[in-house]
């Protein structure tokens, strides 16, 4: 530092002496201007001596300035918040709830024709036409209610492929913010923890469309439903937390149970068949675990279990089975969270009691499958994906889209403008064995947008 | 029965991870974190949520955030939304009432000191990643530093009467520790004093000010947004016209943008350390303005 100080110094005495010698009128007595510069000088570092001791001193006196109260903030232990002070919300001062609007519009070809198309997107928000789709338009408002819960909804809409809007709310549902031991109690309408990829809304997809086996084990809208959940975060050394839910059977997004009556599965047509007490819901189970493996890879490892009632009979059940890895790299150094490896597979297999024990037909369905997926995010806002499938149904199933044998290569690449748009280019390889042309190669183009709150990523 | 008793105990070590008297302090950030630490010493255990490497922006809620905040007495965080992209979903999953807004462990330091860039128009992303609330970066201006040091010194002291007078002994002996240093570090750096310097992010507005440089914008043409060619053409001509002599960046960002105006005009590229923690050696709030001075001092700047 002395010696960077100095060479200023000495630079600024030489300029000095230099501008001196080129001005004519004095530059006869050069020792005399010598003198003077060193004098000036020794002015200089006076003056910047006697600068810095004020330069201090008004340190002084700036961090007087500085120190506003600490605590400005009214503080007060939950139990005894008053609502108003712990409705603030931080993330958004202006606004105590946050409100969002997702959108987006996909264009694509394929070498089928729009019927067989929708056979292979079976997922309710996947692009199913060759042209033009709005697959998913979504509102989102979410916040704190008071000191005890928070809350949200999802409201989705879409246009169908005969240009019909449907809305439906998706999902709307509290959470506990308080509970002691590490519980929390959800409850409404909500998306169950079964697996990773169930509970994610469109905009969170790393693909234009939903995974294979989600479509057939879950319907065409994820599996989700009225009910409760309690979910235990454990003192272990490591995240590790049980969920325990039941839902309501019923209706098109409990597809593999009670369902929606005249729906069929494997041939098997869904009957009228209410909730008639406890056991007549779907109950479902996950212990979910996370370790941050080193300081540059997390990975996360969940198993899902769930069980209810079908309607193919009076007393016949369905039993879901899962396990789900999520892998992540990320060097130290990065930005924006880029580059990073994301490695993320599910398993899941379904058994389906078709029709009543007694009955002469009676069997059970079952049916399996996996899709594995690796993201590999190679520059700031860049990412490639590929992702492979496969589903498949035990039994004489060839002509059935739903429980046929199926696989799918899916590499795509999205460009993010920013954190809230992106730009998606997909390729889907298609091999179906209810398929005329047993393959079909489809390639979509994606734009996705985002308005309104800042959303916080989980991993 | 003996080897019970271990069992149990290092169980319970292993499950609660620390003495029950201690202060379990979690963080958002290294420079909190090493705050909390001089101020907390042998009372708290300190873990921040994100590493000095990486740009704090930009985390997601990791299941090791998340087991954290459920075991958080005070969560310390720089606010002015710099974490909203992740803090969130960490707090909501973590279910612990103590450290949520409104908590008596939840302190948002952005509310213990001035901060610089307050938005007063209307925004609109078009602007990019601008921060309504106000500049988030200043942990890198030491005199804050204090304010922030004081501001936890006091949290603790209401969250732990017994250690009361030892926080506030040790907020004070940090504050006359930062004064000592700044005259070193203000002396050091003094050369950059009217100096033009160009920062990539709008993130050392707070250090600009702390030192006197005169900052002469960014290279991102937008906050977040990476500069394109033809806006690094235009800065190369700003550069020369204006004669700017210093572009500081983070280490973090792609510094292929910040080389090519240094081939192209000779500007000096400093990459300075923007947390405790960015490179090993900076451990301590002083290591990171040493770092800072040291960085300097490497390009020949100073």
């Amino acid at each position: 530092m002395k010696r960077a100080f100095m060479r200023r110094v000495f630079f600024t005495a030489a300029l000095s002496v230099s501008m001196a010698a080129a001005d004519p009128a004095s530059a006869q007595d050069s020792a005399s201007e010598l003198k003077q510069a060193v004098q000036a000088l020794r002015d200089q570092m006076k003056k910047m001596q006697s600068g810095y001791e004020g330069e201090i001193k008004r340190l002084e006196t700036r961090l007087q300035t500085l120190e506003k109260k600490p605590e400005t903030t009214v503080v007060q232990a939950p139990s005894s918040a008053a609502g108003e002070t712990s409705r603030v919300d931080v993330f958004s001062k202006q606004s105590p709830i946050q409100i969002g609007l997702n959108g987006n519009l996909i264009s694509g070809g394929s070498s089928v024709g729009n019927e067989a198309l929708g056979n292979l997107q079976r997922g309710h928000h996947d692009p199913k036409t060759n042209g033009f789709s709005v697959s998913n338009v979504e509102l989102f408002v979410g916040g704190t209610v008071d000191p005890y819960f928070d809350a949200q909804a999802n409201i989705a809409l879409q246009i169908d492929s005969e240009g019909e809007t449907s809305i439906e709310l998706e999902e709307a549902f509290f959470t506990t913010r308080n509970l002691p031991g590490g519980l929390q109690v959800k409850g409404g309408q909500y998306f169950t923890e079964f697996g990773r990829a169930n509970t994610q809304h469109p905009h969170s997809w790393s693909f234009v469309d939903q995974p294979v086996v989600l479509s057939r084990l879950f319907g065409a809208d994820g599996l989700r439903s009225q009910g409760a959940r309690v979910s235990w975060l454990t003192p272990l050394p490591w995240f590790s937390e049980f969920t325990v839910g039941a839902q309501n059977a019923k209706g098109e997004t409990a597809a593999s149970f009670l369902g929606e009556e005249g729906e069929d599965i494997g041939g098997f047509e869904l009957q009228e068949r209410g909730g008639r007490n406890f056991s007549d819901l779907l109950w479902s189970a996950r212990w979910l675990n996370g370790v941050d493996l080193s300081d540059t890879v997390s990975a996360n490892l969940g198993f899902s279990g769930a069980v209810g009632p079908n309607a193919t009979g009076s007393n016949t059940n369905t039993y879901l089975l899962g396990m789900d890895l999520y892998m992540k790299w990320q060097p130290t150094r990065s930005q924006g969270g880029f580059p990073f490896v994301a490695w993320q597979s599910e398993i899941m297999g379904r058994k389906y009691e078709a029709l009543d024990s007694g009955d002469p037909d009676h069997k059970n369905l079952h049916d399996w499958g996996f899709y594995t997926q690796a993201l590999w995010g190679f520059k700031p806002g860049w990412v490639a994906g590929l992702r492979l499938e496969h589903a498949d149904g035990r039994g004489n199933n060839a002509d059935d889209p739903f429980r046929d044998s199926r696989w799918r290569v899916s590499p795509n690449l999205t460009w993010h403008p920013t954190e809230f748009s992106k730009v998606r280019l997909q390729y889907n390889r298609d091999w179906a064995q209810h398929l005329a042309e047993k393959s079909a190669d489809t390639v979509w183009l994606q734009l996705e947008y985002s308005l309104g709150s800042h959303f916080a990523h989980t991993f | 029965m003996k080897s019970f008793a271990f069992l149990a105990t290092v169980l319970a070590v292993l499950a609660f991870g620390k003495p029950a008297t201690a202060l379990n302090v979690v963080t958002t950030t290294t420079d909190l974190a090493a705050i909390a630490r001089a101020v907390g010493g042998e009372h708290v255990d300190v873990t921040s949520l994100t590493r000095g490497t990486r740009d704090p922006h930009y985390a997601e809620a990791k299941p090791s955030m998340i087991r954290s905040v459920f075991r958080a007495d005070v969560l310390l965080l720089v606010g002015a939304e710099l974490e909203i992209g992740w803090l969130p979903a960490a707090l909501q999953a973590g279910r612990n009432a103590k450290v949520l807004p409104g908590g008596p462990g939840y302190l948002d330091l952005s509310e213990t000191v001035p901060l610089l860039d307050v938005q007063t128009g209307a925004i609109t992303r078009a602007m990019g990643d601008v921060h309504a609330a106000g500049n988030p970066h200043y942990w890198l201006d030491p005199l804050r530093g204090i304010s922030m040091a004081k501001a936890v010194a006091a949290r603790f002291a209401r969250l732990d009467p017994a250690h009361a007078s030892e926080y506030e002994m040790a907020s004070k002996a940090f504050e006359s520790a930062v004064i000592e240093r700044m005259k070193t570090w203000r002396a050091a750096l003094a050369p950059l004093k009217g100096k033009k310097v160009l920062q990539y992010h709008k993130s050392f507005v707070y250090l600009g000010e702390a030192f006197r440089m005169t900052l002469a914008g960014e290279v991102e043409p937008l906050p977040g947004i990476a500069p394109s060619a033809r806006h690094l053409q235009r800065l190369i001509a700003r550069i020369k016209a204006e004669k700017i002599g210093v572009l500081i960046m983070e280490p973090y960002y792609d510094r292929r943008g910040a080389e090519f105006l240094r081939d192209k005009t000779g500007i000096t590229v400093v990459v300075l350390p923007h947390s405790v923690g960015a490179s090993p050696e900076i451990k301590t709030y002083f290591d990171l303005f040493d770092g800072i001075v040291a960085a300097f001092r490497k390009a020949k700047v100073i």
